[in-house]
């Protein structure tokens, strides 16, 4: 059987946020089934349709340019692909382009995160904090590592604020973090630091995911 | 906008998926272009509620009509009930997110005894006053329906009517008066009594209760002129004809039964005496084999499930089970669909079926003898045999590779003595040995049995609507002497539900009027998700019977007389009362009674549909 391996790079928003990476699987994997497409299947004792996320998306994080593989038994033309699909997607998921896979899972190197802080501190007062845990020589956040459960690590060497400004109420702060098998920080872990540190009860937190890079910061695709 | 400030807590939460809707194929209407809004409640969770059938269907039939609009409500879980109070966010429906407090109808179905406290804690959530007397004409009207309102008087405080029988027509009905009596700007107490004049609607508040001295119903009068002394029962009469849904809600997580659903066939054949959906659900009517394929393609196109059930009381009683799976399954198995068969029988499980089942994906095997001697399965009226269960056993061995059984009993069950609890052991004994005489069997596989034991619940409408359930101790007795004869340790596994539990479902189950009050205490006191073990306080139940005077022994414990009156009396469900006591009397005696299909045995349920219940579904359907 022809098998040839594709990637989409979808979009995840509204209340598609709420949708954990576990159920995002079945979501995709029902959304293919009901498209009609020549999906390609395992070809085990239980048959199921083959999915693969490059990288997971958290829950609560806005994605919008994420990547899902997945196979066809026949090839067939990309963008009719992406519209058939996209006539069987729930509310929030959109299949944006659909071509063949360049990079690998172990090529993702970092993300860059959207994040605007929302609360009752001005936008001016929330970047003065910001900026504040920054200077610091460390910013230390208890990290889960599979062997010694929770740790203290190190993140600053790892953030890199791309800028951070007022934007109307809200701080918004574009971040590059790392991501991918070697070393993971999402949003939350920074997003919390930075409540940790401010002491700031922040009464909303909107974050987008709105690249994926491999590790040499070439655009992942 | 009450949306922004539910997504603004729900990262706190457990699985917030459930919380938000816009899943695929919920419905949305703009709520400015339709007559009537119905909050269709699931008094339990969402991973719960929404595996069930009867509002999926109900759900779809009424959003079909454009001027209805259906909606989806479920029980918060304990963690986010918590912030939405904290909040001050009412309870909502999931399509629109606008409060069920606006709608036209609140809608409860309600499928077993341990979700009533949750009712009462959605109609608190929501804003309104729990009790039916307290809620002025602004309000919801507050309806349900489902099996247990078979008996639903220990609900009838909170709940302004009931929709007795089979919802398909009736719900239909009842939107299209309240529409019409609504433009005309009726009181609730005129819609009420109109609705008390279609079939199979029961208004509470028009009936009054006479108890006497003994604490046993003396009586039921109805105190309204428009409303009818017996309620009776609304049933569907060509089953392959009536409405089903095209698509089912798909949710994004995972729930309890996460897959597609084809009901085949509506009521049972069997008439074990234990079973109330056995009795309520009469008379036995099935689908065509053309019907169930189309509606299996139809569904899994719509759904994408990898999986889909044929659902029903006793699936392998299907007319043509046999070509109807060889179709069924011909698509499924095209499709990479998993094709489900529950509630099989032993003494119809044949080598067929077991191929049909293992194509896609092999699932357990689950038999349910009920009751561990022949004695006992003939006074339950089972009609199966031991050589059936052996014989079951050896082709899932020797032809199916199955290397576990589950296995369902009842203890507490009428009659029953030491000898016949000690027969389930042997009989899993039996089933181990079977087991190991087979020369092929998977190397290096031991057998592993799961013995399975629920406490006996006797329910109204059914033959054991008399009988007493056993106490705590003699329930305590059983489960000593079960596990003390079982030899073979290490391969079967023995578990059982909590006596509490059945205790509880017991008084419920065959309550009366006097319980409201007790619900309302316990619900005032803090019960709710009953059937969770992690949440269930009888702690608490105890305090709610004590303070509302409610003798536990009086409800659960009490052989019933065969001419004393049931607080349910009031309602026909078709099967006559009659019926039940002869059946009682033959269970008595250890007689079994013949299928429906081999031979009717007078239940009453002919009378009430004006003909026999076999040799009519086809000629009906062929008009």
């Amino acid at each position: 059987m022809e098998k040839l391996n594709l990637r989409a790079r979808f979009e995840k928003s509204g209340r598609a946020v709420f949708i954990s990476h576990l159920d995002l699987m079945r979501t995709m994997q029902r959304a293919l089934k009901r498209s009609r497409i020549p999906v390609w299947y395992t070809e085990g004792f239980n048959p199921h349709i083959y999915l693969n996320f490059p990288l997971a998306l958290s829950l609560g994080v806005t994605g919008r340019s994420e990547y899902m593989d997945f196979s066809v038994t026949e090839s067939a033309d990309f963008e009719t692909l992406r519209d058939s699909l996209n006539k069987k997607m729930p509310e929030g998921l959109r299949i944006l382009d659909i071509f063949e896979p360049v990079y690998e899972n172990k090529d993702v190197g970092f993300a860059d995160y959207k994040i605007d802080f929302y609360s009752g501190v001005g936008s001016k007062e929330m970047l003065s904090i910001l900026e504040k845990m920054l200077s610091e020589d460390k910013i230390e956040v208890d990290k889960r590592s599979k062997s010694k459960g929770m740790v203290k690590t190190d993140i600053k060497p790892h953030i890199n604020i791309i800028s951070a400004e007022p934007s109307g109420v809200a701080l918004r702060v574009f971040v590059r973090l790392p991501a991918g098998l070697k070393m993971n920080i999402n949003a939350g872990v920074f997003t919390e630091a930075f409540a940790d540190y401010s002491k700031i009860k922040f009464t909303k937190i909107c974050a987008e995911r709105t690249k994926i890079l491999c590790s040499d910061g070439r655009d992942f695709k | 906008m009450l949306k922004d400030r539910i997504e603004a807590l729900l990262l706190k939460v457990k699985s917030p998926s459930r919380y938000i809707g816009g899943e695929l194929n919920s419905v949305v209407k703009d709520k400015s272009k339709v007559d009537v809004r119905f909050a269709f409640c699931f008094p339990d969770s969402y991973d719960v509620g929404m595996s069930h059938l009867g509002m999926k269907i109900l759900y779809s039939l009424k959003n079909k009509r454009k001027n209805f609009w259906c909606e989806r409500v479920f029980a918060p879980w304990v963690d986010f009930e918590q912030l939405m109070r904290e909040n001050d966010i009412p309870l909502y429906a999931l399509e629109s997110l606008d409060p069920v407090k606006e709608f036209d109808f609140i809608g409860f179905t309600i499928q077993y005894e341990l979700c009533y406290t949750n009712i009462l804690n959605m109609l608190d959530l929501a804003g309104l006053p729990v009790k039916a007397e307290e809620r002025t004409d602004d309000m919801p009207i507050v309806v349900a329906g489902g099996p247990c309102v078979c008996n639903p008087e220990p609900l009838t405080d909170f709940i302004d009517l009931f929709i007795i029988g089979e919802g398909e027509e009736v719900n239909l009905e009842l939107m299209d008066l309240y529409a019409d009596m609504k433009k005309r700007g009726c009181s609730k107490k005129e819609f009420l009594e109109a609705a008390s004049g279609i079939e199979g609607i029961y208004v509470p508040s028009f009936y009054d209760v006479y108890y006497n001295n003994d604490s046993t119903v003396r009586g039921v009068v109805s105190n309204n002129p428009n409303a009818p002394l017996i309620v009776r029962k609304r049933i569907i009469k060509d089953l392959d004809k009536v409405f089903y849904p095209e698509s089912f809600v798909v949710p994004y997580c995972e729930i309890v039964h996460d897959r597609a659903v084809v009901e085949v066939l509506r009521g049972c054949i069997r008439g074990c005496r234990f079973c109330q959906a056995g009795f309520i659900y009469r008379p036995f009517r099935e689908k065509s084999s053309d019907t169930i394929v189309k509606q299996t393609k139809c569904l899994c196109e719509s759904t994408g499930y990898e999986e889909v059930s044929l659902s029903s009381l006793s699936t392998s009683d299907l007319s043509d089970i046999n070509d109807t799976l060889t179709q069924v399954a011909e698509y499924t198995e095209k499709e990479n669909v998993n094709l489900s068969l529950p509630s099989m029988r032993i003494d119809k499980f044949s080598g067929e079926l077991m191929e049909q089942i293992q194509k896609v994906r092999k699932s357990g095997l689950t038999f349910a003898p009920e009751a561990g001697t022949q004695r006992l399965r003939d006074v339950i009226n089972k009609n199966i045999t031991e050589e059936e269960i052996m014989r079951a056993c050896r082709l899932a061995f020797f032809e199916g590779s199955y290397t576990s059984v589950k296995l369902y009993f009842m203890l507490g069950l009428p009659t029953e003595t030491d000898d016949d609890i000690c027969g389930i052991a042997e009989l899993a004994e039996k089933i181990v040995d079977l087991y190991y005489s087979n020369p092929n069997r998977p190397r290096g596989k031991h057998i592993k049995i799961s013995i399975s034991c629920a406490t006996f619940v006797p329910k109204p409408f059914t033959p054991f609507e008399f009988e007493p359930q056993a106490s705590e101790e003699e329930i305590k007795h059983k489960q000593k002497v079960l596990l003390d004869s079982v030899r073979s340790r290490k391969r079967i596994n023995v578990s059982w539900h909590k006596y509490q539990v059945s205790i509880l479902e017991a008084v419920l189950a065959k309550g009366d009027r006097r319980l409201c009050d007790t619900i309302y205490e316990a619900w005032r006191l803090g019960c709710k998700f009953d059937s969770w073990d992690e949440l269930y306080r009888y702690d608490l139940w105890q305090k709610a019977f004590e303070k509302t005077g409610v003798d536990v022994d009086f409800y659960a414990h009490r052989a019933r007389p065969y001419d004393e009156i049931m607080p349910w009396q009031h309602l026909d469900y078709l099967v006559s009362k009659e019926f039940l006591v002869r059946e009682n009397q033959k269970a008595r005696e250890g007689k079994t009674t013949p299928n429906c299909r081999e031979n009717c045995s007078g239940c009453g349920v002919s009378k009430g549909i004006g003909g026999a219940c076999f040799g009519k579904t086809k000629s009906q359907s062929e008009v």
